[in-house]
Parts: structure tokens; sequence; C-alpha cells
């Protein structure tokens, strides 16, 4: 019977956990209150892992540079880019949005990044802070 | 029937070989033949794509004569809908096993919309079971003497006589009145 | 069971949601008492009319649709879909493309095969292998999160070629995942391969004999673990693996012997991480340089593939086979006219009906999960003994504590 898992099970004991504590140590107990601490100062939220370059998070679409081409809802693969018919600019919907970033290369005039906020959920999926226009 | 594969003692045809060694035994019922080569990465080697057009009546000799030649590999059974014919396209390959010597042979067959059925190939090829399964449901295709015809994919209440794959204005009502438009709904509040 | 009734088996049915089935499958086994006697396998459950959807989309479209065909294999099939339309359209991809794209493939197989070898450890009941190996395979997650900006959906493919460029600053992080992860490959091999526990639990079931693995068409690990030489990689050239060269692995190649059960499959699969090792270093080495992609202005792309009439195939060898996707134009537009996805999972299902037959149910974990199907899910098996006329649910636990309580018994 081999024995040969007992020396790293053992090593275990002295190393120090992985797991990166996001956003809190522990459990808080009422979490509603631990959020409207945080946002008075009194306390303080672990960061997560910061993310890498060229991390594919929320849209920043830049109003001004948009020719109204209309070539990212072409290629958008679900259909999360609605065109303003009136002021030729375009809207997008983050609820739909897969982050393939595929609308950031097509673009002509590059008016469309990927930033790396990627903490988005939201209970109300067309809420204001899920649409980009 | 035997599985078996030598393949120290195998003589492997070229592609032009394969297309003749059926071209000899079955003549005229095979409609046309292309090879195509296509080269890949810094070395350009070379990957070889036979497809070959046969009419309906030998298609069970014409695997039968493949078997001989090489046990082959059934990839799987592809179907287009064009009008009149169904067309069913069946993906082998041959001398796998081999460093970079496989060749795929791609056979196609036409089967007309008023009759469309075909001769099962798992007599030969037991594998073959789940993909003529799946053209029976999918395209209305009879396999005759298929030893399992039950229903693959599609659920139990799917209508009878819908087949999703074909594209004819009666099948597209039928599916029209099953899909939900998602684009309408909440979306442009 | 000792009443007189003319019926001595009884039928479970296990699915079509389970933990150690990763697709929705429904089993229903003809059991009699605790040797399985037959085996009937349906599909369908998560059927999701893919196929059907891509009919109605351009080609960009449709790559990012293909992604989401599986989690794990999500490099294969937009890859296979890829080259299906360069073959038909006779678009040349630039050299620097194809080594790019081996080594994403390699690096998503690593992936894929250290996932798995931790669920198997999971079923036969050692979980502390289990998190060991999830450790290891955080850092392969964290380098393909570097390179292409997601852990799983990596959205690096386009026709063409490939989206991001591996540049000289990515080396340096390349080269030390690779050197953590041969590490990691040490241990695992020491825990799975030299482990007499494991060889006791997983020799001799599950057998699948040469001619079965032949005549069933099985694919991957599964038809290579008995014997059968079949790579997409080793058999035909795509990307660049001509130019690297790729072996068969077989489990002749560590013990000298095939017997087509769990325990060679496990052998096939490990010995291939540290293929994709080898492969990723040698990509990364014999890179040439120049272009990334044949045609970068998508609208000019687009525009090409509408003029085209042909068909064309892709093939290539995810971590658990052969995909192959069939793509055909029709000239008129640059939607397809037909678009076939076979994923390899669907090939080796054939192969579980002579596996399965003549083993127990508490080996049902170990077995159907050393084929590696796709997803994992949960649910309960409902047990109805003919004989007693009695029902009872056996639920998750109860299952997986039976492969566990096997392991037990035979290590004493």
């Amino acid at each position: 019977m081999g024995f040969s898992m007992l020396w790293p099970v053992f090593k275990q004991m002295f190393k120090k956990p992985w797991t990166n504590k996001f956003p809190a140590k522990y459990q808080p107990n009422n979490t509603t209150k631990y959020l409207a601490d945080v946002a008075a100062g009194k306390a303080k939220i672990n960061p997560p892992v910061p993310t890498p370059e060229g991390f594919r998070g929320k849209i920043v679409y830049d109003t001004e540079k948009c020719i109204g081409c209309k070539l990212c809802i072409k290629v958008c693969p679900c259909g999360a880019i609605e065109f303003k018919e009136k002021e030729k600019k375009v809207k997008f919907y983050l609820s739909r949005c897969c982050f393939c970033s595929q609308c950031n290369d097509v673009c002509p005039v590059k008016c469309i990044s990927m930033s790396d906020e990627f903490l988005l959920s939201d209970a109300d999926p067309y809420s204001k802070d899920l649409i980009v226009e | 029937m035997s599985a078996k594969k030598t393949e120290k003692t195998e003589k492997m045809l070229t592609p032009e070989e394969v297309v003749k060694y059926f071209k000899d035994e079955f003549k005229t019922k095979i409609k046309s033949a292309e090879i195509k080569r296509r080269t890949t990465g810094s070395k350009k080697k070379e990957f070889v794509n036979i497809w070959i057009k046969i009419d309906r009546s030998i298609f069970k000799d014409f695997v039968k004569h493949l078997c001989n030649l090489t046990y082959p590999h059934l990839a799987v059974a592809c179907g287009n809908d064009l009008g009149k014919t169904i067309e069913l396209v069946y993906n082998f390959s041959i001398y796998y096993g081999n460093h970079l010597e496989e060749l795929s042979l791609n056979v196609s067959v036409d089967v007309p919309k008023a009759k469309p059925e075909i001769e099962t190939i798992c007599d030969w090829i037991p594998g073959a079971l789940i993909t003529e399964r799946e053209k029976q449901e999918m395209l209305g295709i009879k396999v005759i003497g298929i030893p399992d015809e039950r229903r693959l994919f599609l659920p139990e209440d799917f209508p009878e006589n819908v087949y999703p794959w074909r594209k004819d204005e009666q099948t597209k009502k039928e599916l029209e009145k099953l899909y939900k438009n998602l684009h309408e709904g909440a979306k442009k509040k | 069971m000792s009443k007189e009734t003319t019926q001595t088996t009884y039928q479970i049915p296990i699915g079509p949601i389970h933990p150690s089935l990763k697709e929705p499958v429904m089993f229903k086994f003809d059991i009699d008492g605790e040797r399985i006697v037959d085996v009937d396998v349906e599909l369908g459950h998560v059927h999701r009319a893919i196929e059907w959807t891509g009919m109605r989309r351009n080609p960009i479209q449709i790559i990012y649709l293909a992604e989401r065909i599986c989690g794990i294999c999500s490099f294969v099939h937009p890859l296979a879909f890829c080259r299906a339309v360069e073959n038909a359209c006779e678009i040349d991809v630039p050299e620097r493309a194809d080594y790019i794209r081996v080594v994403h493939g390699e690096l998503e197989r690593i992936c894929s095969h250290l996932l798995w070898a931790g669920v198997a450890a999971h079923e036969i009941g050692f979980d502390t292998v289990l998190f060991l190996t999830w450790e290891v395979r955080e850092k392969a997650l964290d380098l393909t999160e570097y390179l292409t900006g997601n852990r799983v959906t990596k959205a690096i493919l386009t026709i063409g070629g490939v989206r991001r460029d591996i540049k000289k600053e990515h080396h340096a992080k390349i080269n030390e995942t690779m050197a953590s992860l041969k590490e990691g490959y040490k241990k695992l091999a020491h825990a799975f391969l030299d482990d007499k526990t494991v060889k006791m639990r997983s020799k001799g079931c599950g057998v699948l004999t040469y001619d079965d693995a032949l005549k069933l068409c099985a694919v991957g690990p599964t038809a290579r673990g008995s014997g059968v030489k079949k790579d997409v990689r080793a058999d035909q050239p795509y990307t660049a693996y001509g130019d690297i060269g790729v072996d068969y692995i077989t489990p002749d190649v560590l013990t000298g012997e095939v017997n087509g059960d769990v325990y060679d499959r496990i052998i096939v699969r490990l010995l291939e991480v540290k293929q994709s090792i080898d492969l990723i270093e040698k990509a990364i080495d014999q890179m040439p340089a120049g272009d990334i992609v044949s045609e970068p202005k998508i609208p000019k792309l687009l525009n090409q593939i509408k003029k085209i009439e042909g068909e064309g195939i892709g093939r290539d060898e995810a971590p658990r086979g052969e995909v192959i996707h069939y793509v055909k134009f029709d000239g008129k537009s640059e939607t397809p006219y037909t678009w076939k996805v076979r994923a390899s999972t669907y090939a080796n299902v054939l192969p579980w009906i002579p596996m399965l037959k003549g083993d127990q149910i508490a080996d049902i974990p170990i077995v159907a999960a050393s084929t590696d199907p796709c997803m994992s899910c949960t649910n309960r098996v409902a047990v109805i003994n003919n004989a007693t006329n009695k029902n009872y649910m056996l639920n998750k636990e109860t299952l997986h504590n039976l492969s566990v309580m096997k392991t037990r018994r035979m290590i004493h």
C-alpha cells in the first residue's frame, strides 16, 4: 500500500492557502450593513486578483469618434448592439454582450475599447450601468 | 468480416490509384471524382481530400469494396437539401496509423425527395448507427435495414414529419411556430 | 430475489443528468445482482439546435457560436470551422498563425486533461489528488488569460489566422508556466502511475477491445487506450503539427502491453500532457516571423466568401478525439448553405455499451468518466426492483459512495 501521498499532505499543513480572500476574509453577518460600512469608509474590501493586460472587460465607447457605419452591428454574434437612427450612433446592451471584442477589431475609427472592469452583475438587465451609449 | 488492420504489411495506394481502384470496379456509376490538395505550415506539408459522387444503386457495394481495400474510419454523414434531391456526404478516412499519410475520402450520394431511401452500412461499419439515426430524424431519409430506428436527438414531443434541416416552405412555417423570436420582447424598451 | 419470479434482472435508469456523467445522457441498465447485463443509451437532452442557428448567421458570428458548443473544447470547434471555411474558399493561412494555433491548442489540451485527471481521482475516492491537480491547472488557466484575455472562451481565432500575436514579452511568462507545469506533471505521474491502489481499482474494468474500438469508430484516448493508432495530429498535417512531428501515444509506450481498460486510458492522457508541454516549447522555438492573419479587413473577407461556391471539411484533434466540421457555400450569400458539426463525444457513445457489460454498478462512475464526456451536472437515480415491487431512490452521494467503498474494500 503506497504511503506516497503522506508527504505532500503533511507539507500542506505549513503552507499558506492559495485563495485570495476577496471581498472579505469571512462572510459578514449582515451583508447590506457591511456594504454601507464600506461606502462610509469604516470597512475595507480586499481587492480581486489584478487582471492582465488585454483583458476583455466592460466596453468603453467614444461617441464623438463614431461614424455610424454599422459594421459592429453586422459582426456582433449576440445581437447586443442597436442603431440609433436619428443621431447615427449605437447603443450597447451589456446584458447580451459576450465580450468577444469583435466590434473592437472591426471598427474602422477605433472608437470602441475594452476596459478591465468585470464586476458587472445587476438584478435588472436594463439598468443604467449595463447600457453603454 | 474481419476488422483487423495489419499496418506494416498494408500497401498504401496514392490518391490517383484509389480513384482508379473504384473506377475499375464501378465504371460509369461513378459520376465524378476530384482530388484536392492543400498545404499547411512552413514546410508546406500536403493533405489530400478526395471527393467522389456516386449513384445510389452501388452505394452498399461501394462501401464493401472500400472495406476490402482497408478498414475505413467513418467520421460523419452530412446532408444537404438541394430542392428536388437530398445529397448525403459520407466522410471516410483511410490509412490512419501511418504518419502523415491519411487520405480523406468524401462520398456523395443523391437521393430523390419523392422517395428518400438509402441502405444501411451498419453491417460493415457498426459505428455508423448514430449518424444514420440522426439523418433519419433530421432530413426524413429512411435507412433500410437499420438495427435501431428510434429518434436520437429530437425530443419525443417534436411533431412527426417535420424535418428541421429541410429548406422547403412548409418546414419553415412549422418551425416558425416552434421558434420564438428572442429579439422581440423586452429588449427594445 | 429468492422468491419464484421469472425475471431475475431489474432495470436501473441513470440520467439524463448525473454527477459522473458530464453530458446529460440517459442510460438504462439491466442488472442481475451487481453485474450489468445489458446497456441502452439515449441522447438528445442538451440538443440546442446550434447547426440550425448557425445556418442563419455570417461566418464571423458562427465562430463565436462554435466556441460555445463545449466549454472545454472551446478552441477546437472554432478551429475546425475556420479550417473548413479556409478549405472551401482556398484561403491560405500565414505560417506564424499556424504556430500560434498550435500553442493555444496544446494549452487547451493540458487544461482539459488536468481537469479530467482531477475528476477521475474524485470518482476513485482520492479527493486530495483532485485539489492538487486543479491547483496545477490554475497556472495553465492564468497563462491562457494572459495570452487571450479570458480563461475559457478564448476568442483568439478568425478566418485566415489568429487575432492576437505572441510577442517576445510574453515568452517570459510562458517559460515560467511551462517550468511549473513540468513540476506538476512529475507529482501527478507519481500519484497516478506509481500508486498501487489506482492500479488495483482501474485495471480490468471498462475493457474495450481493439476490434470493438475499430468497428465502432471510437476516437481519441478512448481508441488509443485500446491500441488503435488514430490521432489527427499525426495522421494528417494541419496547422504546424506536420512540421513539428507528433507521435501516437498508446499504453505500450509505458507498460509494454495493451489491455484497453481504464488504467490504460489514464496512462494515455497523462503521457499526452507531457507531450503537449514539449510541443508548446518546440512551437515557441521554431515560430517564424510574419503576418498573423491573411486578410485583416473583415468586410473584404466577407465579400470574398460571398462569391465562393463549394464545400470544405475541417478536422482536428480535440482533447477527447476527432472533431469534424463540414461547410457548404452556394455562391449567393456569405451565410453557409449547410454547416454540420460532429463533436468527438458522439463517436464515443457507442463504445460505452461493450465497456459497461459485465461490470459492477460501482464501476459505472469511473468507466463513464474514463471516456471523458463533456460537462458535469447533478441528479438522482431511481431503482425499481421488479421482484419485490419496491421503489427506492439512490441519490448522487450514495452512488459516489458506492464507488468509494469499493475502493476501500479493495485496499483492505
